[in-house]
């Protein structure tokens, strides 16, 4: 193994291990923020470092420094505390394990070796996922019987029995999947997803199958016990449900986990039905063999971007009452020079590729690379506005609607796919 | 004088509504469109900076107590303890004294109202025979960081100053 090789090695581990943690942050502060701008209120946008509140992630920071620094309680009534504390961790540790099988771009080929762009190696792709997202409501389940609390063990048994009824409508959806891609493994499907049907649709998910997508999603904000299924916490009914015991920082992995899970399915929504780490009409292949007039796209679109996004807070990040000499303004001057001088940067970085980059060489293959991840990042920050978005536009489920929803529309839905889906594959091949 | 009945359509029964999915995508873009719309232009929201800019207080509302004086300086109270007496809260303590500038009988030595304790429901206002106290002076935010703080006595009282012109006080005061 060479350097190249140990270094490839700790960036993909390092990205797998800590993207999902910083998604935690920008999760918060959109479902926040997005909350406030969804109701016509203006979300936290107080907290401040030297009066630079960076659209109100500052906040986050006041948070954790809260939670960090509040007491830990465990009642005296709880006689499992192990499995008390162990609750959480499962919560948390399984959610970020199964982010570990998501590819996050397309295998690297540097020097006649190639390098897979995902945290642990492994070809289990859907099912890693599958297992762990089974494997995270026990922590669930543990947690509500270790409270010892009446409102606790029905929040965990709420989510047991949801989590266990729509695991069947997902795994079916996954297999509708499974037949159009012929893979498990989650890299292959995204390769998959980089052709082009008919020459000019790409052949994502979303297109091939759109009821097993519809299903899969909405099993999916089930799985990740996210409104207008989480009735697992259910404040008007229970509380707060399975973690209403747990106080800081407990209550924080929880928290986090309830994120990091959030990510995860996201990063596997997009993985499966939107094309996955693929820029657009752009193939792996397509994209190295033309760095230089992607390149040159990007350097002439990214400057353009810049100057309306620039606009764009110059108009909104003042104080919208009377105020001399607004400490807001001279804020978003600061934001929009640093976010000029990103953009010089890149630009540089950019023309590097645009007159070094042999099509083909290894800078075109970072570059693609690059590229890709990016694409993922913002594919699955738009997948996860949309659970922020759903979140605050639906009421939540009724128990009893909640089971009659999975085991009596998407579960024969989900069968009906697999059906239609193998049928078709069979007349088309 | 018959009820009016209006009867209400039910909705949800059709096959469009029952398919769920449309209803859910009505909503949602109703709700992108709010986000959206703030998104574009934040100075829309509906909200009130608050500290900054401060809440506009109408005559009818009650804020912290005060006592008021005759036009010549002298205590409009007179010790009668109707508002200790009509307090639902228990917030005032008055002790009586005698007075001695002619006005009247007595005068409170001591006047004490506890804001931790009262509620603001101006049945003290309501109760005084002699308008000798008044909720007006249009100070929505007590705070202090000890129980002390919170103690009124006769001079803070007496140096509050009512917020609003005396007319508009008659017209529309509690």
């Amino acid at each position: 193994m060479t350097s190249l090789d140990y270094l490839l090695i700790a960036l993909r581990v390092a990205f797998a291990a800590f993207v999902p943690l910083c998604f935690i942050a920008v999760c918060v502060w959109m479902e926040r923020r997005g909350a406030g701008f969804f109701q016509d209120r203006s979300g936290p946008n107080r907290a401040a470092i030297f009066g630079f509140r960076a659209a109100g992630l500052v906040q986050n920071l006041a948070d954790a420094a809260k939670l960090i620094f509040k007491e830990d309680v465990i009642s005296g009534h709880i006689k499992h505390k192990f499995i008390f504390v162990l609750a959480p961790v499962i919560v948390f540790f399984a959610a970020l394990v199964s982010f570990a099988v998501v590819p996050f771009a397309d295998t690297l080929v540097l020097g006649g070796r190639s390098y897979i762009m995902q945290g642990v190696p492994v070809d289990l792709g859907i099912l890693w996922f599958l297992a762990l997202a089974g494997f995270a409501v026990y922590g669930i389940i543990l947690a509500g019987w270790s409270s010892t609390n009446k409102y606790g063990i029905l929040g965990g048994l709420r989510s047991a029995a949801q989590v266990i009824s729509y695991e069947i409508p997902m795994a079916l959806a996954v297999i509708g999947v499974l037949i159009v891609y012929g893979t498990v493994n989650l890299n292959e499907m995204a390769q998959f997803q980089g052709q082009l049907l008919f020459g000019f649709i790409p052949m994502w998910g979303a297109v091939l199958q759109p009821l097993g997508m519809v299903i899969f999603i909405v099993a999916a904000f089930a799985e990740t016990n996210r409104t207008p299924f989480d009735l697992a916490e259910g404040e008007s009914e229970i509380v707060a449900g399975f973690h209403v015991e747990y106080s800081a920082m407990k209550f924080a992995v929880f928290f986090m986990g309830e994120y990091v899970a959030l990510f995860v399915s996201s990063a596997i929504i997009v993985t499966l039905f939107f094309g996955g780490y693929q820029v657009p009409f752009l193939a792996t292949a397509t994209l190295i063999d033309n760095a230089r007039p992607v390149a040159f796209l990007l350097l002439l679109l990214l400057p353009v971007a810049m100057y309306f996004f620039a606009g764009w807070i110059r108009r909104n990040n003042v104080s919208h009452y009377p105020r001399e000499n607004d400490p807001r303004a001279f804020e978003a001057k600061v934001y929009i020079r640093g976010l000029w001088g990103l953009v010089v940067v890149i630009e540089l970085a950019l023309l590097a590729i645009l007159f070094f980059a042999s099509p083909g060489g290894p800078a075109a293959h970072i570059f693609a690379a690059l590229l890709q991840v990016c694409t993922f990042l913002v594919k699955v920050t738009l997948m996860l506005f949309v659970y922020v978005w759903v979140r605050w536009t639906l009421p939540r489920f009724r128990y009893d609607q909640l089971q009659k929803l999975g085991w009596q529309i998407l579960l024969p839905l989900a069968l009906l796919n697999i059906f239609v889906t193998s049928a078709v594959v069979v007349i088309l091949s | 004088m018959s009820a009016r009945v209006k009867t209400i359509a039910r909705r949800g029964a059709s096959l469009q509504e029952r398919l769920y999915l449309i209803e859910i995508c009505k909503g949602m873009a109703t709700s992108f469109g709010h986000f959206f719309r703030n998104l574009l232009d934040n100075s829309r929201l509906a909200v009130r900076h608050y500290p900054e800019v401060p809440p506009e207080i109408p005559v009818r509302w009650r804020g912290r107590h005060r006592l008021t004086n005759h036009p010549d300086g002298t205590m409009k109270c007179v010790a009668c303890f109707m508002c200790q007496t009509n307090c639902p809260a228990h917030c005032i303590t008055i002790e009586a004294g005698e007075r001695l500038d002619g006005r009247a009988e007595k005068m409170p030595r001591r006047f004490q109202i506890d804001l931790l304790e009262c509620i603001y429901c101006g049945y003290c206002v309501e109760a005084c025979p002699l308008d000798a106290i008044r909720m007006d002076t249009g100070i929505y935010s007590v705070n202090g960081t000890r129980r002390d703080a919170f103690l009124l006595d006769l001079t803070a009282l007496q140096a509050g100053q009512g917020a609003f012109p005396e007319d508009d006080y008659q017209k529309g005061g509690a």
